[in-house]
C-alpha cells in the first residue's frame, strides 16, 4: 500500500492504484478526458498531467499512467503542468464547433468544463476546422462526428468492454473517424454506453435528442424495471414526462454500463393510452369513490362467500412495500389467496432461489473477478444483457466461460458451447455434481470432463443459471451443484437469471402459500369470486392462456392496479392507476438477493405535451398536476386498509415483520443495496407434471426476446424498430428431414393450439427443440417464456 | 577516405548478391563461430562492441538484448524493423537490394544469442523488391541448412518471415510495429511494460533494426575490439550506412567509419553542394534531426558528438540544403510529414502538430506577426516531452532548431510579409 502526497497531502491507496485515483481519493479534481474507471487509463488526451517532484517518475507525467508508489510527491498546480492541461484543451478546441447552444450535450459536457476550468478562452488557431460526415447509427444514437474530440472512450466502451465489433476508430492523424464501416444500426445492445461515455456531443440520446437541457431535468438515482439483475439508472424527466435513462453507478451491479433495454424502454411512462385516472368500469371517477367502491364491494363479497372468496396477486414488477401492502391486505381481508407471480413455474423459481441461495449467491461483481463460469440454460444477451457483460469482463481477465443450453446463444465473449435439449440440463448438472458423464455421447462427454476439469481447478468458478429454461427444479440442480463444488477455501458461487425486477423480493413474502394455478382452480370452481391483481396481468402473463382467461372471466369483481394499459387493467371492473418505477420511490431485490432502493426522479399526471396540445415550448404549465395522478401501489393498497402511513414507516414495519429484511428501512438509494439475510434454506418443490412425450413430437420451447418479452419495455415506441419477428428457429437437419427451407412456414400443432410461423434454422442448437421468442403484443398469441410443450410440426401445404 | 567495407562488401551497381556471391565472400562464417559458443557469449560479445541501434536512437544493443530473458522458457520473437520511413533515409534499402542475407544470417545469429526461435522482418510496403530479395535469401538460407529445424546439429531451430507494412511513419515505432504486426491499429503501446517484458503477442521480443543485426555476424567474425577499432572517434564503435540527399552533386550510400567528419561527407562523398552553391544547413540524421550549419561541418558523425552541437546522429541520412532554401518553408514541409503521420493517438501531436504547422504556414505566406514566434515557441515547449510516444519528438526537432539557428530568416519573413527566397 504506497502512500505518496499530492499537493501537500498525503494518502494512502491499494496496491496498483495510479495517481489519478489517489488523487480522486484525496477529493482533488483531476481533468481528464480518456481515463474511465470501468475503461482504464491509455494515456492519450494527455490532460491529467501532473509535476512529478519526487520518487520514481519525474517530470510532467500524465497522472493515469503512472503507477502511485511510495514516497512520490506530486504538485497538480505546477506552472508546467497547468500550461500543458491549457494547451491540450487549445488543441482539442481547434476544430471542436461551437455550437453549444444547439448541442444536446450542453451542460453536461466534459469539454465545456474543461475548456471554462482550464482557462482556454481565447482562441489562437485561426485555420480551418476540420469537419466530417456524420453516420445513421439507428434508431437509438446519434452521431456527431465534428465535435469529436478522439479521446477513443466509445471504441473502448463499444468493443473492448462490450464485444461490438461493428463499431470502431477509422483513419489517422487529425481525422481519426469513430464509426461504422457505412451506415447503419449499431448492432451490440449495449450501444447506448457510447453516448454515456462520450465526454462530448458526439454521441447523444436520439430519443432525446432536442427534449430538454441537462439542467432541467428532474433526476435522481434509481433502478432498472425491466430485469431481474437491478442495474443502477439515472432516469431523467421534465414536463411530467420521462424523457431518457442513462447508466448509474452500482460497483456491486452494473458498475457504469446498461443494456440498450433499460437505456431506451422507458416510454411506457408516457404512454399516450397510459390509465391515469381510477375508472369504475368505463367510468371515470375520484380516487375518493374508487377507493370506497372497491373497500365496498370487496366487502360485500367477504361478506355473502366468506373471506376466502377473494384471492390477490402480486408481481415482481411491483416494488417489495408494495408487495408486502398486498400480504397485509390479504391478512387485512383474512384470506390466504395469494400468489406473487402469474405464472407458476417463474413463481417456483425464484422461490427455490429466494430459499435456498445464500452464502453461494453471487453479484456481477464478483462475476466480473470470477475465474471460470459455467452458464447453463441461459441466454443473457436476451434474459438479462448485463449478466453477459459481467461475463465478459471476466473473460477479459483471463477467465473461462462455458455454456450448455440447447439454443444457438449468441455470446459477446468466447465460451464452449453444448447445446443440449432443455430436458437434459438437470441431468448434466447432477452429473457434474456426481462427477461422471456416463450417460452422454462420447462426443459430449469429451467436452463436458473438460468443463468439469475446469471448474474443479478455478479459484472462483461461478454458475449462471437462467431460470426461464431451467425452471425449479433445474434451478434446485444448479444451487446443489454449486454447494457440493464449493470446499472450505474455494467455494462455488451460483447467479441465476430470474423473471423480473422484485422477483426475488417477491418470492421471499411467498412464504408457504399457494402458487396461482390454486387460484386459477379456485375462480373456475367458484370459490374464489373476487381477484386484486397488483402490477400482474394474468390474461397475458399465464403459460396456458386459454386456461387463465377462461377462468378469469367467471370473476365477480377484479381490481386492477398498474401503471400501463395491460389487457387486465383494460378488463378490470375497478382500476386504480400507480404510479411508474421511476415515478415512484420503493425497494427491489435483485436475482442476487439484494436489495436496491430507487428514489422518486418526478411527480406522476398528465405529461405538459399531452395537456398543453403539443405547443412548444409549453404555454401553459399549471403548478399542480391536473386531475387525479396516479398514486404509489404501496399507498393505494394502504388506503384499502384504511392505513396512512409515510414510506419510511411502512420499511420499518417491513423489516420488523421479515427478518431477512434487515436494514431495510435505512437503505439509501446512492448506495450499492443491502444483501437480504439467507433464508431457511429449505423449499419442497411440488411435483410437477412431466411433459407428455410423444413420439416424433418436437420439445418446443418459449423464450425470452430482449426487445419483445418484457412488459413494460413492450409500451415503449422507441423499441418498435429492433422488436424481434415472431418466427420459429429450428436444427438444420431437422428441418431438411422435413424438407423445411429457410424462411419456409412451419405449421405446428400442440394440445394448446397450432401455429403457423416462418422457419429460421441454425446448425448449433440442440435436435429435436423447437424455440419461439416471446414476443408481447403481438398478433399470434405467443406462449409466455418458461413453458416447454410436445409440438408436432409439419411444412405448410401451399394451396 | 577509404575504408572497410562490411555490409556494403558485396554491392555492385544494378546486382543483388545472394547466397552464391555472399558465400564467396566468407558468408555465413560469423554463424558457424556463433553457433561454437554459448547465446550468452555471443551476448556479451555484441554488448563489449558498444555497437548502438542503427535505427535512430542509438540505443546500445548490448544493453537491450541484456533485458531480453533468454535463457528462460516459452516464447519469444526476434523483430526486425525494417519500417525505413523517415524522410532521407534509404541506407536499409540499399543494403537489403544489394545483400539481403547480411540480414538472414545477422537475424539468425541474434535470435541463436537471444534464443527466441522466430524471427519477423517488418518491412516497408514500398520496399518490394527487398523483400522479395529477403524471401528468395530466406529460402536460400533454409536449403543451405542455416535456417529451419536444428541448424548445423546446433540443437537451435530457427524461422524467418517477412511481413509487408500497410505503410504508415508510425509502423517504425517498435510497439506501433508491434501492435501492426498482430493486425491491430499501428499505435504505440505504453511503456513499461517493455517489449523485453510484453511484446509480440504479450511474449518477450527485441526489436532491431536492418543495419544493427546486419552488423552482428561482422562482430561475431571480427571480435568486438576490431569492430570498435573501425570507428573514426573514440566512443564509437563500428562502420555506419550514410546515406546522402539534397542539394549535393553526388546523393549516394556509403559505409563509412562511424565518426566520419561532416565535411567529408559533403565534400568528398557528396562531391560538395550542387550548382555550386553554398551550404546553408543540412539535417545530418534523416527528418527527425535538428538542423546543423556550416558552422557545424567539422563535427563528427558520430552520435555523442552530434549531441553535443544539439542535434542527433539519428538514422545517418544526410539532407544538404543549399543557401537558395527557405527554411521556413523546408521545415513547414517537414512537418507536414509529421503532422500527416501521427497516428492520431495523443493530443499534443494529433492536434499540436497541425497546430504548428498553420503558424509555419501563416508565416511562410506572409500573414506572420512577431507573436506567431512566441507563439510557435509555446506550442514546442508543451509537445516536447508531453506525448505517448516520440514522433513529436522528433518533429519538434527541425523546428526548434529553426528557431535557434534562422531566426533572423524567420523574422525577415515576417517583417518583408512575404518569403524572402519566393519572390
Amino acid at each position: 500500500m504506497p502512500t505518496l502526497t499530492i499537493d501537500n497531502k498525503t494518502v494512502t491507496v491499494p496496491e496498483g492504484a495510479n495517481v489519478l485515483e489517489a488523487a480522486k481519493r484525496l477529493d482533488i479534481v483531476i481533468p481528464h478526458f480518456c481515463y474511465h474507471e470501468a475503461l482504464g487509463s491509455v494515456g492519450a488526451c494527455r490532460l491529467c498531467a501532473m509535476k512529478f517532484l519526487e520518487g520514481p517518475a519525474k517530470g510532467i507525467q500524465m497522472a493515469c499512467m503512472v503507477e502511485a508508489k511510495d514516497g512520490m510527491v506530486v504538485s497538480t498546480q505546477d506552472e508546467g503542468a497547468v500550461d500543458l492541461r491549457k494547451h491540450v484543451i487549445e488543441w482539442l478546441m481547434m476544430n471542436h464547433p461551437h455550437d453549444c447552444p444547439v448541442c444536446d450535450e450542453g451542460g453536461e459536457c466534459q469539454l465545456q468544463d474543461m475548456t471554462v476550468a482550464g482557462g482556454h478562452g481565447i482562441r489562437r488557431y485561426g485555420g480551418l476546422k476540420r469537419t466530417y460526415n456524420n453516420q445513421f447509427l439507428g434508431p437509438f444514437v446519434y452521431h456527431e462526428m465534428n465535435r469529436c474530440i478522439q479521446c477513443y472512450r466509445c471504441v473502448r466502451t463499444y468493443q473492448d468492454y462490450c464485444g461490438g465489433t461493428d463499431f470502431g476508430v477509422l483513419g489517422c492523424n487529425q481525422r481519426i473517424y469513430f464509426g461504422r464501416f457505412r451506415d447503419g444500426p449499431l448492432e451490440s445492445v449495449f450501444s447506448g454506453n457510447i453516448v454515456d461515455a462520450c465526454p462530448t456531443g458526439v454521441f447523444t440520446d436520439k430519443t432525446f435528442r432536442f427534449h430538454s437541457r441537462y439542467w432541467d431535468l428532474e433526476e435522481a438515482s434509481s433502478v432498472c424495471p425491466h430485469c431481474s439483475l437491478g442495474c443502477a439508472t439515472i432516469p431523467g424527466a421534465r414536463y411530467r414526462e420521462l424523457q431518457r435513462v442513462r447508466g448509474g453507478v452500482n460497483k456491486e451491479t452494473n458498475g457504469f454500463f446498461i443494456c440498450d433495454r433499460g437505456r431506451f424502454g422507458y416510454g411506457y411512462a408516457n404512454h399516450p393510452d397510459r390509465p391515469r385516472i381510477p375508472r369504475i368500469g368505463d367510468r371515470e371517477v375520484s380516487w375518493d369513490d374508487s377507493l370506497e367502491e372497491a373497500r365496498g364491494r370487496l366487502a360485500d363479497i367477504a361478506h355473502r362467500h366468506g373471506p376466502a372468496a377473494i384471492a390477490l396477486l402480486g408481481s415482481p414488477r411491483a416494488s417489495l412495500e408494495a408487495n408486502y401492502r398486498l400480504l397485509t391486505l390479504a391478512h387485512h381481508l383474512e384470506t390466504d389467496r395469494i400468489a406473487f407471480e402469474a405464472h407458476p413455474e417463474r413463481d417456483r423459481t425464484a422461490r427455490v432461489v429466494a430459499a435456498l441461495s445464500d452464502k453461494n449467491s453471487r453479484s456481477l461483481e464478483e462475476i466480473r473477478n470470477s475465474d471460470f463460469l459455467l452458464l447453463v440454460g441461459a441466454d443473457p444477451l436476451n434474459e438479462a444483457p448485463m449478466m453477459a457483460l459481467a461475463v465478459r469482463q471476466a473473460v477479459r481477465r483471463g477467465a473461462g466461460a462455458a455454456l450448455i443450453d440447447p439454443r444457438p446463444v449468441g455470446l459477446p465473449f468466447h465460451a464452449v458451447h453444448l447445446p443440449l435439449a432443455a430436458g437434459r440440463l438437470s441431468e448434466f448438472l447432477q452429473a457434474v455434481c456426481a462427477g461422471t458423464f456416463e450417460n452422454f455421447s462420447r462426443q459430449e462427454r469429451t467436452i463436458l470432463e473438460g468443463i468439469a476439469e475446469r471448474l474443479r481447478r478455478a479459484q472462483r468458478p461461478i454458475l449462471i443459471g437462467g431460470g426461464d429454461l431451467l425452471g425449479a427444479a433445474g434451478v434446485r440442480d444448479l444451487l446443489r451443484t454449486s454447494e457440493k463444488l464449493s470446499k472450505e477455501d474455494r467455494p462455488c458461487g451460483a447467479a441465476l437469471i430470474l423473471g423480473g425486477p422484485n422477483s426475488y423480493g417477491a418470492a421471499l413474502l411467498s412464504g408457504e402459500t399457494s402458487d396461482f394455478n390454486g387460484i386459477l382452480d379456485g375462480i373456475s370452481e367458484g370459490r374464489i369470486r373476487a381477484l386484486v391483481c397488483l402490477e400482474s396481468d394474468p390474461f397475458t402473463d399465464h403459460p396456458d392462456l386459454s386456461r387463465s382467461r377462461s377462468a378469469l372471466a367467471k370473476l365477480d369483481l377484479l381490481i386492477a392496479l398498474d401503471c400501463v394499459p395491460t389487457t387486465t387493467a383494460e378488463k378490470a371492473n375497478i382500476f386504480l392507476p400507480v404510479k411508474a418505477p421511476a415515478e415512484s420511490a420503493g425497494v427491489y431485490v435483485n436475482n442476487e438477493g439484494r436489495m436496491l432502493a430507487f428514489a422518486s426522479v418526478f411527480d406522476p399526471g398528465t405529461p405538459i405535451r399531452v395537456t398543453g396540445g403539443g405547443d412548444h415550448p409549453p404555454r401553459v404549465f399549471e403548478p399542480g398536476t391536473p386531475r387525479n395522478p396516479p398514486m404509489s401501489a404501496w399507498s393505494v393498497l394502504g388506503a384499502l386498509q384504511n392505513r396512512r402511513e409515510s414510506l419510511n414507516s411502512l420499511r420499518r414495519e417491513m423489516e420488523g415483520e421479515h427478518a431477512r429484511l434487515a436494514g431495510l428501512a435505512s437503505l439509501d438509494p446512492e448506495t450499492d443495496g443491502r444483501r437480504v439475510l439467507p433464508g431457511g434454506g429449505r423449499f419442497e418443490i411440488p411435483e410437477i407434471p412431466a411433459i407428455p412425450t410423444e413420439e416424433k413430437a418436437f420439445d418446443l420451447i418459449s423464450i425470452q426476446s430482449l426487445f419483445g418479452s418484457e412488459t413494460l419495455s413492450a409500451f415503449s415506441p422507441v423499441l418498435d424498430p429492433v422488436r424481434p419477428v415472431p418466427r420459429f428457429l429450428m436444427h438444420s437437419a431437422d428441418a431438411a428431414e422435413i424438407g423445411l427451407a429457410a424462411g419456409e412456414t412451419l405449421r405446428v400443432t400442440t394440445d394448446r393450439g397450432g401455429f403457423e410461423l416462418p422457419v429460421a434454422l441454425s446448425e448449433v442448437m440442440a435436435r429435436g427443440c423447437l424455440f419461439i421468442a416471446h414476443l408481447k403484443g403481438s398478433p399470434v398469441d405467443l406462449p409466455f417464456p418458461g413453458v416447454r410443450f410436445a409440438a408436432r410440426v409439419d411444412r405448410r401445404k401451399e394451396s | 577516405m577509404k575504408s572497410d567495407q562490411l555490409l556494403f562488401k558485396n554491392r555492385r551497381p544494378g546486382e543483388t548478391t545472394f547466397l552464391k556471391g555472399y558465400l564467396e565472400t566468407g558468408g555465413y562464417e560469423g554463424l558457424k563461430k556463433a553457433f561454437t559458443m554459448d547465446p550468452a557469449q555471443v551476448r556479451e560479445i555484441v554488448k563489449a562492441s558498444r555497437l548502438r541501434g542503427r535505427g535512430g536512437a542509438g540505443f546500445p544493443t548490448g544493453m537491450k538484448w541484456s533485458f531480453f530473458p533468454a535463457d528462460k522458457p516459452g516464447e519469444k520473437y526476434l523483430v526486425c524493423n525494417a519500417d525505413e520511413m523517415e524522410p532521407g533515409t534509404y541506407k536499409d534499402r540499399e543494403l537489403l537490394l544489394a545483400d539481403p542475407h547480411q540480414l538472414v544470417e545477422g537475424m539468425i545469429i541474434s535470435a541463436y544469442a537471444l534464443q527466441a526461435p522466430t524471427g519477423y522482418i517488418f518491412i516497408r510496403y514500398a520496399y518490394e523488391r527487398c523483400a522479395r530479395n529477403l524471401e528468395r535469401a530466406i529460402i536460400e538460407a533454409r536449403e543451405a541448412g542455416f535456417l529451419g529445424k536444428n541448424i548445423r546439429g546446433s540443437g537451435f531451430s530457427c524461422e524467418l518471415f517477412v511481413h509487408r507494412s500497410a505503410g504508415r511513419y508510425i509502423c517504425g515505432e517498435e510497439t506501433a510495429l508491434l501492435n501492426a504486426l498482430e493486425g491491430r491499429r499501428a499505435n504505440p503501446r505504453s511503456k513499461p511494460p517493455f517489449p523485453a517484458v510484453r511484446g509480440l503477442f504479450d511474449k518477450p521480443t527485441t526489436v532491431n533494426n536492418v543495419e544493427t543485426l546486419a552488423s552482428i555476424q561482422h562482430i561475431i567474425t571480427g571480435g568486438a575490439a576490431w569492430f570498435k577499432d573501425l570507428a573514426a572517434t573514440v566512443e564509437g564503435a563500428g562502420t555506419k550506412l550514410y546515406g546522402l540527399s539534397g542539394h549535393l552533386e553526388k546523393t549516394e550510400c556509403h559505409e563509412l567509419p562511424i565518426g566520419v567528419p561532416l565535411r567529408t561527407l559533403v565534400e568528398e562523398f557528396g562531391g560538395g553542394v550542387w550548382k555550386g552553391r553554398r551550404f546553408k544547413a543540412c539535417l545530418p540524421g534523416g527528418a527527425s534531426t535538428p538542423y546543423l550549419t556550416a558552422e557545424h561541418l567539422d563535427v563528427s558523425m558520430d552520435f555523442e558528438p552530434l549531441e553535443k552541437v544539439g542535434s542527433r546522429l539519428g538514422t545517418a541520412g544526410v539532407t544538404v540544403f543549399d543557401d537558395t532554401t527557405c527554411m521556413v518553408e523546408a521545415t513547414l514541409n517537414l512537418n507536414r510529414f509529421f503532422a500527416r503521420e501521427s497516428c492520431g493517438w495523443c493530443t499534443p501531436c494529433r492536434d499540436g502538430l497541425p497546430f504548428v504547422n498553420w503558424i509555419l504556414e501563416k508565416i511562410e505566406r506572409g500573414d506572420g506577426v512577431m507573436e506567431d514566434i512566441d507563439m510557435l515557441r509555446d506550442q514546442l515547449r508543451n509537445i516536447t516531452g508531453t506525448t505517448f510516444c516520440a514522433l513529436a519528438q522528433g518533429a519538434v526537432g527541425p523546428i526548434e532548431s529553426l528557431l535557434r539557428l534562422f531566426e533572423e530568416e524567420v523574422v525577415d519573413h515576417i517583417k518583408r510579409g512575404r518569403c524572402p527566397f519566393n519572390p
